[in-house]
């Protein structure tokens, strides 16, 4: 018999788990609270889009966490690129800030996060903040890494060719770099929302955190399980778009 | 920045010199802006009250820290095992990896704190939590990794291995472990760092045990210098940790080239 192909193999894996824990949760005597049956959680997450569920101003919460994410992954891709090629640029300046930096990355974010809110408050702005501060090293490490990783040759050829500064960075370091810092990217947009949906989560004000808490405080089962379907979703679905940016940009 | 190339003359102190003014340069503000009050001292400790604190917080704060270590390295164990077992045994075959490999790189970067909630659900506002939650940030960068050293073991080398007449387990310990060890610590140095970040959140959610308990309890009560002495240790201690694994998987990386 010929093997199925493993996106084929996929899909199966996925959804005979799917049959199993709809079996479990329906025929099992574990009570409903804890778990949720997949074709309840589907149905809560069509109710919830339809904006039909009983789950509190979905939408405006949706958008308070967007917000966050937006604003947040800007900042750590505009400055992790921008720090990146100035720490690449100079190996002087490289070799000062990168040990500092190291450190920086080797903490868990996450016990900082108290000082973050004492310092700004329960609003957006620590969201944003720690957000940048989970995304950001991965993509300032990346776009050094790559800018590093360009050819000396082809420097050496551009600068025979006469080409400017300006032109031997546009036509030539940042096109032979991109790959590494498009990875650098994707990887940060993933920390990012991990950042943001963290912060939302612990000090618990607006957005997904929000709607999250008050499904687990009312042991609204089918609706928690939708919500962090829903979350979830939103770190799947960026990460596809990055594959397909990925994909098409470099060859 | 004049001064540093006059007082370090040879080119190679220049960026340690750099590094230090600035870090310098950065406590100094801090201090002076806690001093003047263009911050309330109630929501920045200032350098010299955080270091004046350090001392004492640190008896207080040992057994929390010990606490929080402890549970830290058992989820770390479970995460890690785990994560070996079954990425070995998708090792065995190409076509197992292709079909897995996705989805537990979709693993990695989805926002897996979402589901702490559900963690609590089932086990409660108990320290099982805390370690089920760690261990499963640790088992999927590690996983990974596992899958993407299985690429490294050339099969070439290892039919050559065995043409030479190396038994089975000869050809684990001098072929395939030798190769795969580099990504691996590579993948222990990811699997700690994200372990690291699970237990510390769910010790702040939870706020219950460990460290994590400590500064949120210091943090809600405006303890403030107490909170930053705090913090500084917990970052020193787990940056020395996670640091020197990282130095190691660089320093295997290299050997190995």
């Amino acid at each position: 018999m010929p093997r199925p192909s493993p996106m084929v193999a996929r899909l199966g894996f996925i959804l005979a788990v799917l049959i199993v824990w709809e079996a479990f949760a329906r025929l099992s005597s574990v009570s409903p609270i804890l778990i949720a049956p997949p074709s309840a959680i589907l149905w809560q997450v069509v109710r919830i889009i339809a904006g039909i569920s009983t789950v509190p101003d979905f939408y405006v919460h949706a958008w308070v966490t967007l917000r966050e994410l937006i604003v947040a992954y800007a900042i750590t891709a505009i400055a992790g690129v921008g720090l990146g090629l100035t720490f690449a640029s100079s190996k002087v300046i490289g070799d000062a800030f990168e040990p500092i930096l190291l450190t920086l990355y080797a903490i868990p974010k996450v016990i900082l996060y108290p000082l973050v809110v004492l310092m700004l408050g329960v609003g957006l702005l620590p969201k944003i903040v720690f957000g940048v501060m989970v995304g950001i090293f991965v993509v300032i490490f990346n776009t050094a890494a790559g800018v590093r990783q360009v050819e000396p040759s082809y420097l050496r050829l551009a600068h025979a060719l006469g080409y400017r500064r300006a032109q031997i960075f546009f036509k030539v370091i940042l096109p032979a770099a991109a790959p590494t810092i498009l990875a650098g990217l994707r990887l940060g947009f993933g920390y990012t929302i991990i950042g943001v949906v963290t912060a939302e989560l612990l000090v618990i004000n607006a957005g997904f955190g929000f709607l999250i808490d008050w499904a687990s405080f009312n042991y609204f089962t089918p609706q928690l399980y939708a919500l962090i379907v829903l979350t979830l979703g939103i770190g799947v679905i960026g990460n596809s778009l990055f594959s397909i940016l990925e994909r098409r940009w470099v060859r | 920045m004049m001064r540093a190339t006059t007082t370090f003359p040879n080119r190679r102190h220049l960026p340690l010199a750099i590094r230090v003014g600035t870090i310098a340069l950065f406590l100094l503000i801090w201090e002076i802006a806690v001093r003047l009050g263009w911050v309330d001292s109630l929501f920045l400790a200032s350098p010299r009250d955080t270091f004046a604190n350090l001392a004492a917080t640190t008896t207080l704060a040992l057994p929390h820290l010990y606490a929080t270590m402890t549970t830290f390295a058992v989820a770390l164990a479970l995460g890690v095992g785990c994560a070996l077992m079954i990425g070995l045994l998708l090792n065995a075959s190409g076509y197992a990896r292709i079909t897995f490999l996705p989805l537990l790189v979709l693993g990695v970067t989805i926002p897996k704190v979402t589901l702490l909630p559900l963690f609590v659900l089932w086990f409660g506002i108990e320290k099982t939590t805390v370690i089920v939650y760690a261990a499963l940030s640790a088992f999927f960068p590690m996983i990974v990794n596992v899958a993407a050293a299985g690429t490294e073991v050339k099969p070439n080398q290892v039919l050559l291995a065995k043409a030479m007449g190396y038994g089975h387990s000869q050809v684990y310990r001098k072929v395939i472990l030798p190769a795969m060890l580099p990504v691996l610590a590579s993948g222990l140095f990811y699997a700690c760092n994200a372990a690291m970040m699970g237990v510390f959140i769910v010790e702040l959610a939870l706020s219950r045990f460990g460290m994590g308990a400590l500064i949120h309890d210091l943090a809600v009560t405006f303890r403030t210098p107490e909170l930053y002495a705090a913090v500084l240790l917990t970052a020193t201690v787990t940056a020395v940790i996670n640091m020197g694994l990282w130095y190691l998987a660089r320093y295997l990386g290299r050997w190995r080239t």
